[in-house]
């Protein structure tokens, strides 16, 4: 009986196959708080690619509807494609049950969206911000297949791991012994100077966020754009 | 995996009024496996003088052993203290000795100096670049995360116990957003006179 | 971009003749008109080429123009879970802690999926992977009831949930699971991965805390036990995990599956039981 070995078979090889790198990484941070009767969602403006520069001013925040903002960024490419897609569904979604979205339908729909990219994903970080059923702010984070959590304050994007732990000190009151009762409540005003202050510390150490800071704010009346601040531009 | 992130560690110096303070975790780990949760990687190499040795645990050892070697016979011979600055191109020269084959660890100095009790921190990298700053300097394998807590929370001429304070917090809140690192925390703080150690209550996971 | 019916021919398309052997209803996307309604059930889009499960992977290692790598899109991975089954039921406990690389991205997650008041799930493994098809199995039982007029059993829940799985096996999914249910047989308790492997037992644990927790686990499990005694256990266990894994942590979560449904028992900070195990070692 005869054995052969694989080196003496014809042995198939795949057809050869060029390929081209469909991602890259355009920078940006994002951030997403909420308080008792607002939400807050916060970006910078650079889109960068590597070392270069594409352009000082590219919010990276979204109207998805008349009190929905998606924080989204990563690669600009699939942020906007991802935004088109977004933009389609919330309309039909409108037209088939005859009222708008809410905050929490959107995100389970971003989350099934996300996930039809499973095997080819949307290089995106994105962070929903809107009111729910009780009026109350609410923030969703979101990884890029997915999978998400409802939360009340979230940084993604390049400049995330610096603001994180600072968000856990100063909103989630980590390692600070204050009793959950006498913990003050986060206002909007706090909220905005806090967003500022973590803003400028990330310009510093990422290269890949700074120029301006872009913030839309959501409460009952609506979303409010708030005037832009400027952070280092080097 | 870089060989620097296979046991874990964060450790920050920082500068205040006419004092200085340097905070270590305590993690030794192999990988996601918690060996010991109180490693000592912050060494005192003379009085109110440390170097913080963030990195490969093996080479810790090693690193720390080397030097407080060549730094007691150079006292010893000179029959004088080394002042940090020239500590901190002592550990430089002893890294880069190894330049094609380095040890894997990325130093903090931090320290007064005997005479004119000026506070010093510096960093440098694995082949002993050296970095001297006048605010704060971190190294591990969370150091975005300690950077961001630094650059909100440090302002300049912070008294011993606020800079105490603020230390900790950054750390604390740094090293609970790195799985690599935590499981407690040692801070020295170095005045003109003493130097206060204390231990920290962190989360264990 | 290749057409998705093209990737799907090359698994073969068999035809359906037991609903819960079927594949899952992606199978729309293979026609070669995409009717309007697909937009609801999403088609997967799957990435260009001859071998489209290792695309991802291969794009880690192309060189883009000066040399440097695109960063890895890293997904949220999630890991201690245990469960196991005593007189009284099912005792399920996990922790909370989602990590990206050794970024800890979430300390919140909730690692119980409620399928139904007769259901959980754990997560183990790829977050999204893991609440996503585990939705669809909700959606799955939800729908065998309204046929059936009866609740799914446990054995029939996991192997739907299998099914779904072993379809993309190969795909680069990752879900370890433990689906706990009560039924007419009684307490139920499968492993289902995405190797296919389903399996029923009487304990369990799944993720990188695991061998941790079996230890704890195995050393104090009887049958015998008392609601109490399960509940500290599975407390423990998770605890121990998360104190030796780098990759658990935050909270336990534990349930208890009884014939009347599942229930939730507590959810501990896991700092706040560090502490208190650690005064009662010095207590005694």
């Amino acid at each position: 009986m005869d054995f052969g070995t694989g080196a003496a078979l014809p042995v198939s090889k795949p057809p050869l196959a060029r390929q081209f790198n469909p991602y890259t990484s355009n920078g940006g941070t994002i951030l997403a708080l909420s308080g008792e009767d607002f939400s807050l969602v916060a970006s910078d403006t650079r889109l960068s690619e590597r070392f270069r520069i594409h352009t000082r001013d590219q919010p990276k925040t979204y109207k998805l509807t008349d009190n929905v903002v998606l924080g989204c960024c990563g690669f600009h490419g699939d942020v906007l494609t991802l935004n088109k897609l977004l933009a389609a569904r919330i309309k039909m979604y409108k037209h088939q049950h005859d009222h708008e979205i809410s905050c929490s339908s959107l995100a389970q729909m971003l989350s099934t969206i996300l996930y039809s990219r499973r095997f080819f994903p949307f290089y995106t970080y994105n962070i929903l911000i809107g009111l729910d059923e009780q009026g109350k702010g609410c923030v969703y984070s979101f990884d890029p297949v997915g999978s998400y959590e409802r939360e009340t304050y979230r940084a993604g994007g390049t400049g995330a791991s610096m603001l994180q732990p600072l968000l856990d000190n100063q909103i989630g009151f980590k390692h600070q012994n204050i009793p959950e009762q006498d913990r003050p409540e986060l206002t909007a005003d706090r909220a905005i100077a806090l967003v500022r202050d973590v803003f400028i510390g990330a310009a510093e150490r990422d290269i890949n966020t700074g120029d301006g800071l872009h913030m839309q704010l959501v409460t009952k009346d609506g979303i409010k754009t708030l005037d832009r601040f400027p952070l280092r531009k080097d | 995996m870089s060989i620097l992130e296979y046991n874990g560690s964060a450790i920050i110096a920082m500068i205040g009024k006419h004092c200085v303070a340097i905070a270590s975790d305590k993690r030794l780990g192999i990988q996601a496996q918690t060996i010991s949760t109180d490693f000592r990687k912050v060494f005192e190499v003379n009085s109110g003088l440390f170097l913080g040795l963030p990195g490969l645990a093996t080479d810790v050892s090693t690193v720390e052993r080397t030097l407080q070697y060549r730094l007691n016979l150079l006292q010893l011979r000179e029959s004088r203290l080394l002042t940090p600055r020239s500590f901190m191109y002592m550990v430089s020269s002893l890294l880069y000795e190894r330049r094609f084959g380095p040890y894997f660890v990325e130093p903090v100095i931090a320290g007064l100096d005997q005479e004119s009790y000026q506070p010093f921190i510096a960093t440098m990298d694995l082949i002993g670049c050296p970095m001297e700053k006048n605010d704060f300097v971190v190294s591990g394998t969370c150091s975005e995360q300690m950077y961001g807590m630094c650059e909100s929370l440090w302002k300049p001429n912070l008294e011993p116990l606020e800079l105490f304070e603020i230390i900790s917090q950054a750390l604390l809140n740094s090293v609970d957003r790195d799985a690599l690192s935590g499981w407690g925390g040692i801070v020295h703080v170095v005045e003109k006179d003493r130097v206060t150690t204390k231990h920290l209550r962190a989360r264990m996971d | 971009m290749c057409s998705v019916s093209q990737f799907y021919s090359t698994r073969g398309i068999h035809d359906i003749d037991d609903k819960y052997k079927s594949r899952p209803d992606e199978l729309e996307a293979i026609l070669p008109i995409i009717p309007t309604s697909s937009l609801y059930t999403q088609p997967f889009q799957v990435p260009p080429g001859h071998d489209p499960a290792t695309y991802l992977t291969q794009l880690a290692a192309i060189p883009s123009e000066n040399g440097d790598n695109v960063p890895e899109i890293k997904f949220d991975h999630g890991t201690t879970t245990l469960a196991f089954k005593y007189k009284n039921g099912v005792i399920v406990a996990v922790d909370s802690r989602a990590t990206a690389g050794a970024w800890i991205a979430s300390q919140t997650v909730k690692k119980v999926i409620e399928i139904n008041p007769y259901l959980l799930g754990t997560m183990a493994g790829g977050a999204a992977d893991c609440s996503y098809w585990e939705r669809r199995l909700a959606r799955e039982c939800r729908l065998y009831q309204l046929r059936n007029k009866e609740r799914i059993s446990v054995a029939a829940a996991s192997k739907v949930l299998s099914n779904f799985l072993y379809y993309y096996k190969g795909m680069g999914l990752s879900v370890g699971t433990m689906i706990c249910g009560w039924d007419t047989k009684g307490p139920g308790l499968y492993y289902v991965d995405t190797d296919g492997t389903r399996m029923t037992h009487h304990v369990f644990s799944v993720g990188s805390g695991s061998v941790y927790a079996y230890g704890v686990l195995d050393a104090g499990l009887k049958w015998d036990l008392t609601d109490e005694q399960a509940y500290d256990l599975g407390r423990r266990s998770i605890y121990h995990a998360t104190y030796r894994d780098a990759y658990s942590g935050g909270v336990v979560n534990l349930y208890h599956m009884k014939e009347t449904g599942w229930i939730k028992i507590s959810q501990d900070n896991v700092m706040d039981l560090h502490y208190k195990y650690a005064d009662e070692k010095i207590a005694q």
